[in-house]
């Protein structure tokens, strides 16, 4: 399934979180230094949070 | 912060009793929990500078408001299953703590499913409250809906889940049952109970775009009560004049929303989530002693022997070599999807289990993270490129080392990163670059972790396009389960082999 970080496509597998999502992205050491992740209406998602066709996630 | 779905009406109709003649005013509070996963007591998320969460301390914070004023307890879905809390007596502590809580409704979550329907039924015939999911088909202990006065007012809640349940679990705990679109559901129950309710709430489990998504599709629904997506909706959100609430996730917030309903209509509302921080509530003290027993109930079973090894297994060294607690591991992974061998990061492994009893504690040291098998098809070139990732950070002693099952091959710690590995071979013989085999491997690979970025990459590559002379047959994902942590199929393996012994060595080896 196709998800965005930071406007960046990603291709991840059905049943993968958040977490995967900025793993792959090279984003998930951004988290532990404190930067949270928001979709893309802006409210923070957890990293547990289930991904969805098309989801816009942004790390800041 | 406040915000109307009839906003020239808020403050003439919140704070006037209606004249003689004219509709009752009815006030009402949902207070909602979603994604709990067993997260019982306060933590330190990452990147938090405090603990958060604790469930004794929600409930002492629900237990304050409910008097208020007419309130629903709801909880949004995926309440039973995550934490090792929770796994270890397979959702028991929670429906335990939901009881005293004297939750209203709770809608099932798609990781309600991860124990399989034997445990998810008995789970459901212990819950003093209805468990929802009309859009489920062949599990009859779910109830569609359910409908509930609440101070003069008839409030029917509607329980949908994530229709996408059967690929984020193992096919078998969902046998036999069929996931409908919860637009359809909705709109169907929305219509049946037209006469029956004044107030028509949505407890979902399926995240907040599908959730916008429905709100928009779907008119009638007042209140989308939703989780999933473990959102922290600080505001509620409005779509048309449908209230859409999300409360974060792992108990670290309770929802409240507030309510003035008019003719059927919500006429005022007021959302917010108060944060769960241990340091400045007060823990139910009930709720309390239930954590507390089943963290007693937990180390318990972790101190249950699972089995017994005949050798020390060797977690120690499974960032330099070979080893034959990382032989163990990738057997267990290449087992359990069907695939033709196995790959995991030696960095997976934290500790060695000496040999004697092994208790199901043993397991979990060695094996802590929450990683689950996925099987992906690989071409024989792609394998080799994942072992040469493997063995390209020898110097500093790398997780991303491989431990392997179904292959052996040898490289040159004096070669240069990239080009150390020689011969690789796959049942005997030679690995082809043009073939395809089906590679085991955990979901911490599969997403790139450990810079296995060819792992990764391989997803953003459909099998179409692997190759003009390596057309992969079907889809790249050939097998996930994220129901299982790989530590409990590997504790799985010890109590049906009873005794192990597993060889070092003969499967990665150096050479000059």
């Amino acid at each position: 399934m196709r998800v965005y970080v930071n406007d960046r496509p990603l291709e991840l597998l059905p049943g993968m979180r958040v977490e995967h999502a900025l793993l792959k992205a090279g984003l998930l050491a951004a988290i532990q230094g404190g930067q949270k992740v928001y979709d893309e209406w802006g409210h923070e998602v957890g990293l547990d949070g289930a991904l969805t066709v098309d989801l816009k996630l942004y790390v800041r | 912060m406040k915000r109307g779905v009839l906003l020239p009406l808020i403050l003439s109709l919140v704070f006037l009793s209606p004249a003689p003649g004219q509709a009752r005013q009815e006030s009402l509070r949902f207070l909602h929990v979603n994604d709990f996963h067993g997260f019982a007591e306060p933590h330190r998320p990452a990147g938090a500078s405090e603990p958060l969460g604790g469930i004794a301390y929600l409930a002492g914070i629900a237990e304050r408001l409910r008097p208020e004023k007419p309130t629903l307890l709801l909880a949004a879905g995926d309440m039973l299953q995550g934490h090792n809390w929770a796994n270890l007596t397979r959702g028991k502590g929670v429906v335990e703590l939901m009881n005293a809580m004297k939750f209203d409704a709770m809608v099932v979550g798609n990781h309600e499913f991860d124990f399989g329907q034997e445990v998810l039924k008995k789970r459901l015939a212990e819950a003093r409250f209805p468990v929802l999911g009309a859009n489920v088909v062949g599990l009859p202990a779910l109830r569609p809906y359910v409908v509930k006065t609440v101070g003069g007012l008839r409030v029917a809640v509607i329980g949908v889940v994530t229709p996408d349940t059967p690929v984020t679990t193992h096919p078998h705990n969902v046998a036999g049952l069929k996931f409908l679109p919860p637009e359809d559901t909705v709109r169907r129950f929305l219509k049946e109970l037209r006469e029956e309710a004044d107030l028509f709430v949505v407890l979902s489990h399926q995240g907040l775009p599908a959730d916008r998504l429905l709100a928009e599709k779907v008119p009638g629904i007042d209140v989308i009560v939703g989780g999933h997506s473990h959102t922290k909706i600080d505001t509620p959100v409005v779509v048309g004049n449908t209230i859409i609430v999300q409360a974060w996730e792992h108990a670290k917030a309770l929802g409240v929303l507030d309510l003035i309903v008019q003719d059927g209509k919500v006429v005022w509302f007021n959302g917010y989530l108060k944060e769960i921080k241990p340091a400045f509530w007060t823990a139910d003290r009930q709720v309390s002693k239930i954590v507390a027993r089943y963290v007693r109930e937990a180390d318990a079973r972790l101190r249950q022997v699972v089995g017994e090894t005949l050798v020390d297994l060797d977690g120690d060294h499974v960032r330099q070599r070979e080893t034959n607690l990382g032989d163990l591991v990738a057997d267990v992974l290449k087992e359990a999807a069907g695939a033709d061998l196995a790959l995991i990061n030696g960095g997976s492994i934290r500790a060695g289990i000496s040999r004697g009893k092994v208790r199901l504690k043993e397991l979990y040291d060695a094996l802590p993270f929450d990683n689950y098998v996925v099987a992906l098809r690989l071409t024989g070139q792609e394998v080799r490129q994942a072992l040469e990732h493997g063995v390209s950070g020898l110097e500093e002693n790398a997780g991303r080392f491989p431990q392997v099952s179904g292959l052996t091959f040898t490289y040159s710690r004096s070669a240069e990163a990239g080009d150390r590995v020689r011969e690789v071979t796959i049942r005997g013989r030679p690995l082809d670059p043009q073939g395809h085999y089906l590679v085991a491997t955990n979901d911490f690979l599969a997403a790139g972790g450990d810079g296995y970025s060819i792992l990764a990459e391989a997803l953003e590559n459909p099998g179409e396009s692997a190759g003009p002379e390596a057309r992969l047959q079907g889809p790249r994902l050939a097998y996930s389960d994220p129901s299982r942590w790989l530590r409990d199929l590997v504790a799985d393996y010890f109590k049906a082999h009873k005794k192990v012994a597993p060889p070092a060595g003969g499967r990665i080896k150096e050479v000059d």
